[in-house]
């Protein structure tokens, strides 16, 4: 378990948290690299319920070609026997490469602007396999997608985004359709709107839903394979510069899901690092 | 021949120096927390000429101050703001160029650059006619542009000749 959790701390994080160096660390939001910025984050996300638990982990990393168009790669690794529900919220054990395109972008003020964000990429499975009723499907690429909108300003950050990921079918296997949505209330205290060359930290309660369909196994429908839930719960983010540390922990409000094959999944943390390089270089006249 | 050489290097240098920017204080809308304020600290840093650049996040103010002799340019700054994905407001600045211009409509020449800025005076006009041709430091603002543009006015307080 401690070569897991080493090995996992070298790896990163997962594609759905992408923005968790500017904003969340579970829930979609907007922001998007600069041009010519590579970020690159690392983390772990946790899930534990009575069937098991389950560490995953990615190496994220982004470039932003525009201010407004970021590409994305995401390696992954997964740890634990846990059988638990889909999830694209948290980290799987997929690769995943996409784009993020910042497609609204309205700077209203000091400090503050209104922004929307799709990102599309596709999915693929990784060396590791996954535990559960998952684990015993074969394994086939998918497509994601994601919409975020939301306001960002230097008080408050308010976001709401939905996604939506289909597998393809392998040897009449097929993993469930995803559906996710989040929604996130942020709050920098005013003790804390101070300059750049300090820590900046903000605090969020995250919201996060998700449904899944049914599990396609050996040509049939698994039943009651689908599942509903919703998790709630506080993270925080500190910057300082072009460092990022964020953390936090989600509990369910809502479940709906078989017990007697995903057990009852009970908590959710996560913990992430992200480091961005910024470009320096200069336009000609 | 020493002489020679240094006194060259001086009258250059001299010359250079009399047209350019000194300082530009941009309004930057969008940035809400360090890693804007920083990206946008790294850019500017990147022009070279840049000497020190400070970010206020909660005024939004940018304020650039360059080395004695540069040849920055506005549009130079305002990428620096759009690269990040924010938006570049007023600027203040403080810049020596050449006037230009005929009596009733004048114009500041940042050399070095291809900075042209039509002059009107941002209270009470002044009255440059003994400028003309001479290199002054103006003070005033450059209006916010549309993106990858920079304004062609430069709303002036004070033009001095410079020393």
């Amino acid at each position: 378990m401690k070569s897991h959790l080493i090995l996992a701390c070298a790896l990163a994080l997962p594609w759905s948290a992408w923005a968790s160096d500017h904003g969340p660390v579970f829930s979609y939001a907007t922001p998007v690299n600069s041009q010519g910025e590579v970020s690159f984050d690392t983390g772990i996300f946790g899930r534990g319920g009575s069937a098991g638990t389950q560490l995953s982990t990615g190496s994220g990393f982004g470039y932003g070609v525009t201010p407004h168009l970021t590409l994305t790669f995401l390696l992954p690794a997964t740890f634990g026997s846990g059988s638990l529900a889909e999830s694209r919220m948290m980290a799987g054990g997929e690769w995943s490469a996409g784009a993020s395109w910042r497609f609204l972008h309205s700077v209203t003020s000091v400090g503050k602007r209104i922004e929307s964000t799709a990102s599309l990429g596709i999915v693929a499975p990784g060396p590791q396999q996954d535990s559960g009723v998952l684990g015993s499907l074969h394994r086939a690429p998918g497509v994601a997608g994601t919409l975020a909108t939301g306001l960002a300003s230097r008080s408050q950050y308010l976001w709401a985004g939905a996604g939506y990921t289909r597998f393809a079918e392998a040897s009449n296997d097929r993993r469930p359709d995803t559906l996710s949505w989040s929604g996130v209330y942020g709050y920098r205290p005013t003790k804390l709107r101070r300059g750049y060359d300090q820590w900046d930290y903000r605090g969020f309660a995250e919201l996060t839903g998700e449904h899944t369909g049914n599990v396609r196994t050996a040509g049939a429908i698994l039943p009651n394979s689908a599942t509903t839930s919703i998790w709630l719960g506080p993270s925080v983010l500190a910057i300082f510069k072009n460092i990022a540390i964020s953390g936090g922990a989600q509990a369910p409000i809502f479940r709906d899901a078989s017990g007697s094959i995903y057990g009852r999944e009970h908590i959710r943390f996560a913990i992430n690092f992200s480091y961005l390089k910024y470009s320096s270089h200069a336009s000609a006249h | 021949m020493k002489k020679f050489i240094l006194a060259g290097f001086l009258a250059l240098s001299s010359f250079a120096a009399h047209a350019q920017y000194e300082q530009v204080n941009l309004t930057v809308f969008g940035m809400d927390c360090a890693p804007c304020a920083h990206a946008i600290h790294v850019s500017m840093k990147g022009i070279p000429g840049v000497s020190t650049v400070d970010v206020d996040l909660n005024t939004g103010l940018v304020t650039i101050k360059l080395a004695s002799v540069n040849n920055a340019s506005m549009r130079q700054f305002n990428q620096a703001v759009e690269k990040n994905g924010f938006t570049h407001k007023d600027a203040e600045i403080v810049a020596k160029g050449k006037l230009t211009g005929t009596v009733g409509a004048f114009f500041l020449e940042v050399s070095g650059t291809q900075d042209r800025y039509a002059l009107s005076p941002a209270t009470t006009a002044a009255d440059l006619t003994s400028l003309l041709g001479k290199t002054v430091t103006v003070t005033g603002v450059v209006p916010q542009s549309a993106k990858g543009k920079v304004s062609d006015t430069l709303r002036y307080k004070t033009i001095t000749e410079a020393r």
